[in-house]
């Protein structure tokens, strides 16, 4: 057994880190409630290989493992980069069969979203509001078409949400619920993986102030009360990423655990990252309700993530229908 | 990344396999349903049990090959526990002396300790306990009144001990005890090993909130020890107990071993349990259920990462008690589900059929999350040695002990 990052994933991390903390940032996500674009954009992300990494290599992607993108992602979480690798993931699972389309999706060349719920008037759907072709299921068959796209007023700006009525749409797999099904699993390991590298930096910003700030003549984190509250968001980081790094592996290498393992890094990156935003807000006091600090910049994040591809509750369903069947 | 088994570890768990096998008919087995067995009653079979283990070598894995052990690694160790649960073999009766006593005698005793006393150790011909706890010392350990004066060779201990588990059975125990109380409290401390059956050491049964008696009281009324039985200089007690604690919180979860029911007894009583509730009922039960399994794997994901780390060269660190803090956390929510769903029967003791293992344990949890580290001690050692969060300010550390509060 090795439950740990090989020295290509460290360095493909740290590779990351870098392009992510000059490319993006909260005060990006910020400028996106007020019209601004997303951060990096999709071109940088498709020209540094980001969008291609499990795209395979006959379509011009880098045939990676998802760990590796979900290594990618968490870094791209830390600073609410977008748009979300999510949209990268799922839709180079549903288009393994379509290397010309992949190839679009990987170069950039094409905005990819990936539409939940019905093609006649999709529920919110990440990306869509910035994007030129979607997929989606319509009757058990995989169709790509052009859209007409209804943007809501963001809560969270980086998730480019918008709901889609498709205008055109052409089956490109049919009988594809199976594959749509895996692809949805796929989209929510790589949404928790950037909601670990979200709430871990909500966690060390926190941790920051509270080393630095005093009250009541000390150091606010000398207080218990404080000091407990971010141990526990801590805790919860460190189990989610067990569980991100869990699922991410599963997915190429025990593909029978992915439904289980997706829904539990997918249920518990929903409290874990609401928990780490939230407790970042109330270590900050005053400050951190403010428009200009970037607390509310992960808090928004964490609200919206957290009913995206199934709520908490539809995944701790999902765990304990799957375990019950003999997942476990 | 990889969660199966290397080719090497694959042989060692197949000969940990075999070696069960061969020698079956002299271990203890439990029976179906039953998680543990009382030392009270069954202390020689237990004995029995550790030695044969031990003369088959898979006791003391980790522990250097000159002191009995085998100088195996962190993950060899975690597949001997997983084949032994899988062979149905409960808890060795030493464990405490196996997880505590003895790396405490390997880092701070003498030569001659070692050699007298590892390799009986680990052969259950010498049963340890740990004697730590006090009445008026439980979090603030180093506050404790246990005395050893030196009287010419020996030293003459008088105080009394509590939760001390195995007291009852064990042979030989650690003693932390305070052999100058003008110095700070840390500061006046000295550790022994104390032999239990020496004259003035008594026992007696503590009596748990769930009805068992786990742990024991145990006094000390003029008990001579002489000083080749001290471990560490005089004064050295505190670092000494350190070494101590450390391994107590990686030997209770902190490599990703479960605390109470393990998630897989929740799995199937769900699977026994789910289809008599009715619609809403289940509805709500699969939350806890899904709750209790996402925890539980978390926190056993968690502890294999930590194992990772040890068995590359790392040493362990405060973060082990991050897994004593998730496993209980995950326990309690396991017990909860499996309380949860005997329905109606949820609020007796036991279930009609006489099933107690879900009520038993969510009696003995409130337990585990104060036992080794209250969940409040370990959060504070997590902000304060990981996150590197100030402490709080003390009063207690600096001056002597014997002006501080009595």
């Amino acid at each position: 057994m090795n439950f740990d990052l090989d020295t290509d994933q460290r360095d493909i991390a740290a590779g990351a880190r870098e392009f992510f903390t000059g490319s993006a940032s909260p005060a990006a996500a910020r400028a996106g409630l007020e019209g601004g674009a997303p951060a990096p954009g999709r071109k940088a992300l498709a020209d540094i290989g980001f969008l291609g990494i499990t795209v395979p290599e006959v379509a011009g992607g880098s045939g990676r493992p998802l760990l590796d993108l979900a290594v990618v992602a968490e870094q791209g979480g830390a600073v609410l980069a977008a748009p979300s690798l999510v949209t990268a993931a799922r839709a180079a699972v549903l288009l393994a069969d379509v290397p010309e389309l992949a190839a679009q999706l990987a170069d950039g060349t094409t905005a990819f979203a990936v539409l939940d719920g019905s093609v006649d008037g999709s529920a919110p759907s990440i990306d869509a509001a910035d994007a030129t072709l979607f997929l989606g299921l319509d009757g058990g068959d995989l169709v790509v078409g052009e859209g007409e796209i209804v943007p809501g007023r963001p809560l969270d700006a980086t998730r480019g949400l918008a709901s889609v009525r498709l205008t055109s749409r052409r089956v490109i797999a049919s009988d594809a619920a199976e594959l749509w099904a895996r692809a949805r699993q796929v989209a929510a390991v790589v949404m928790a993986a950037e909601d670990l590298g979200g709430a871990d930096r909500a966690v060390a910003l926190g941790v920051a102030y509270a080393q630095e700030r005093e009250a009541f003549g000390r150091r606010i984190g000398s207080y218990q009360a404080v000091k407990h509250m971010l141990v526990d968001a801590w805790a919860g980081v460190e189990q989610l990423r067990s569980l991100v790094w869990w699922a991410a592996w599963a997915a190429d290498s025990a593909p029978a655990e992915l439904p289980l393992a997706s829904s539990a890094a997918k249920a518990c990156a929903a409290s874990t990252f609401e928990r780490a935003a939230g407790t970042l807000i109330q270590v900050h006091g005053g400050i951190g309700f403010t428009w200009e600090h970037d607390a509310h910049l992960f808090w928004r994040r964490a609200k919206v993530d957290r009913l995206l591809l199934g709520d908490e509750a539809e995944h701790l369903d999902a765990v304990a229908r799957l375990a019950v069947a003999g997942a476990l | 990344m990889d969660f199966d088994d290397s080719p090497d570890e694959a042989t060692y768990r197949a000969r940990v396999r075999d070696l069960l096998e061969q020698h079956a008919g002299e271990l203890l087995h439990l029976a179906p349903g039953q998680e543990g067995v009382d030392a009270r009653r069954h202390e020689p079979e237990m004995r029995r049990t550790q030695r044969v283990l031990a003369e088959a070598g898979l006791v003391g894995v980790t522990w250097p090959r000159e002191y009995g052990g085998r100088g195996g690694t962190l993950v060899q160790q975690a597949i001997v526990a997983q084949e032994l649960a899988r062979a149905r073999v409960p808890g060795l009766i030493n464990h405490i002396g196996i997880g505590m006593c003895g790396p405490t005698v390997i880092a701070h005793g003498s030569q001659d300790q070692r050699d007298r006393y590892l390799a009986r150790l680990l052969r259950a011909d010498d049963v340890w306990c740990q004697l730590f706890s006090e009445p008026a010392s439980g979090s603030d350990l180093a506050a404790l009144r246990t005395t050893a004066v030196r009287d010419g060779e020996d030293w003459v201990v008088n105080g009394q001990k509590v939760w001390t588990t195995l007291a009852h059975v064990a042979d030989f125990g650690i003693l932390l005890t305070r052999t100058d109380p003008e110095r700070p409290k840390h500061a006046g401390l000295t550790m022994f090993v104390v032999d239990m059956h020496a004259p003035g050491v008594s026992v007696r049964p503590l009596r748990q909130m769930g009805g068992q008696a786990d742990f024991n009281e145990v006094f000390f009324d003029d008990v001579r020890i002489p000083d080749s039985e001290r471990l560490g200089e005089p004064g050295e007690g505190w670092r000494v107990a350190l070494t101590t604690l450390m391994n107590e919180r990686v030997a209770i979860g902190g490599a990703g071993g479960d605390i109470g029911l393990p998630v897989e007894a929740l799995v199937e009583h769900a699977r026994d349990r789910l289809p008599a509730l009715d619609g809403d009922r289940q509805v709500l039960a699969r939350q806890a259920v899904g709750r209790a399994v996402v925890a539980a794997l978390a926190a056993r994901y968690t502890g294999y990462r930590r194992l990772t780390v040890l068995s590359q060269g790392g040493i362990p660190g405060p973060e082990a008690s991050a897994g004593k803090l998730a496993a209980t956390e995950a326990a309690r929510l396991v017990a909860d589900a499996g309380v949860r769903l005997l329905g109606d029967e949820a609020v007796y003791a036991a279930t009609s059929g006489g099933d107690d293992r879900w009520q038993r344990t969510q009696a003995w949890l409130p337990g585990i999350a104060i036992a080794g580290g209250t969940d409040q001690v370990l959060r504070n050692i997590l902000g304060e040695r990981v996150l590197g969060l100030p402490p709080e300010p003390r009063s207690d550390k600096t001056a002597p002990f014997s002006g501080g509060r009595r």
